[in-house]
């Protein structure tokens, strides 16, 4: 790659990334369950705002053909057996993020709701060196898809949780926009939940020393399929989640290991 | 009616020879079946061995003190088996992860080979 950027200064702009000027090895990680329906304008997004990256597609155990939508529009994919969850596929991601060395593994979930030309939002604060993990919030500025009211009113209970135990402040806990250095991937890919990891990820990051920036972003409703988390699942998912912060502050966190 | 519980026991024991023989009992899961089964025996040749214990305990109805230590077994048990189930899962899902890497990293092999 030639005419490389200057990525210490944080100047990671959409335009830089659109042409391909980045030194880093970038992993975007799709999971999909069941996304034959938006993969495909998922990964084409993706290719158009960040060329140079790989995209790695995880299908997790999907009933229809996202694995043949996927491998048509030229992404990797990795088709799990059986299905894990989004936590046990985004792993996998990382996993993979791990063993080949990329720099920055990045989320974008498979239904569409994460925009590929704000790549560079969520990348700057991590290519630049200021954060570890960096996580696309819908709730800085408060503008595009802001989720419905009862889910708001959850999201910001956890995000009070989160923040004290984090002793910083973080307003969209439950984002899937992110993207992660070595040394978060370092982390990821031994230890993460495997259902309704985001909230519980925060904290595991904060705790492993590790520094987290929240970037604004706008979001869109998803296109297709059906979120993993619907109505009934609700109440279950705050008190699932809420546990699983409280485990969290119990649990031991083993230091990073960087690989060289 | 001792006499039936003795023979209880040894068949308990008999079968769980048989589970372990038959390799559908592993060994490490089998030593606290063969512990309880042992205790029983002992206890069907011996139930004074119980009146003597409750007794010393200050417990008035000897085999309420049965249904006690019964009862923190099967408690004990399911525990350890929790146990191993959580280990289990968590075997289950670096494998599926693993298989599937695994599996990516042939289909870009033959791949590139043809």
């Amino acid at each position: 790659m030639n005419a490389v950027i200057s990525e210490k200064d944080g100047a990671v702009t959409g335009e830089s990334l659109r042409s391909g000027n980045t030194s880093s090895k970038i992993l975007i990680i799709i999971p999909a369950y069941n996304e034959e329906h938006s993969i495909s304008r998922v990964i084409d997004d993706v290719k158009t705002h960040c060329p140079s990256a790989h995209i790695l597609v995880i299908n997790d155990g999907s009933k229809d053909r996202t694995k043949e939508v996927a491998e048509a529009n030229g992404a990797y994919v990795i088709t799990l057996p059986t299905n894990l969850g989004i936590g046990g596929a985004m792993q996998t991601g990382y996993r993979y993020a791990y063993r080949y060395g990329y720099d920055v593994a990045v989320q974008v979930d498979g239904d569409g709701q994460h925009k590929a030309e704000q790549l560079h939002l969520i990348l700057s604060p991590v290519l630049s060196g200021k954060a570890d993990l960096a996580i696309g919030s819908r709730f800085i500025e408060q503008t595009g898809f802001q989720s419905s009211a009862t889910r708001r009113i959850g999201i910001k209970i956890l995000s009070t949780i989160v923040s004290a135990m984090t002793r910083k402040k973080v307003l969209d806990v439950t984002s899937g926009f992110r993207a992660a250095n070595k040394r978060a991937i370092s982390v990821f890919q031994s230890d993460y939940a495997t259902d309704y990891p985001e909230v519980d990820s925060i904290v595991l990051v904060n705790r492993s020393g590790l520094r987290t920036s929240e970037v604004a972003v706008t979001m869109e409703a998803r296109t297709g399929g059906t979120s993993s988390i619907n109505a009934m699942r609700s109440v279950y998912y705050m008190i699932k989640v809420t546990l699983a912060l409280f485990i969290r502050s119990l649990k031991q966190t083993k230091p990073v290991e960087v690989q060289s | 009616m001792q006499a039936l519980w003795i023979i209880t026991s040894v068949a308990f024991l008999i079968v769980l020879i048989m589970l372990i023989n038959r390799r559908l009992l592993r060994e490490q899961y089998s030593m606290l079946w063969l512990l309880f089964g042992v205790v029983m025996l002992i206890l069907s040749v011996r139930p004074q061995i119980i009146d003597s214990l409750a007794d010393s305990i200050g417990i008035d109805y000897a085999p309420a003190l049965l249904f006690l230590v019964g009862i923190l077994f099967c408690v004990a048990l399911i525990l350890h088996l929790t146990v191993i189930v959580s280990k289990l899962s968590e075997k289950v899902i670096r494998l599926t992860q693993e298989l599937g890497i695994l599996h990516h990293e042939l289909h870009e092999r033959k791949r590139s080979e043809s």
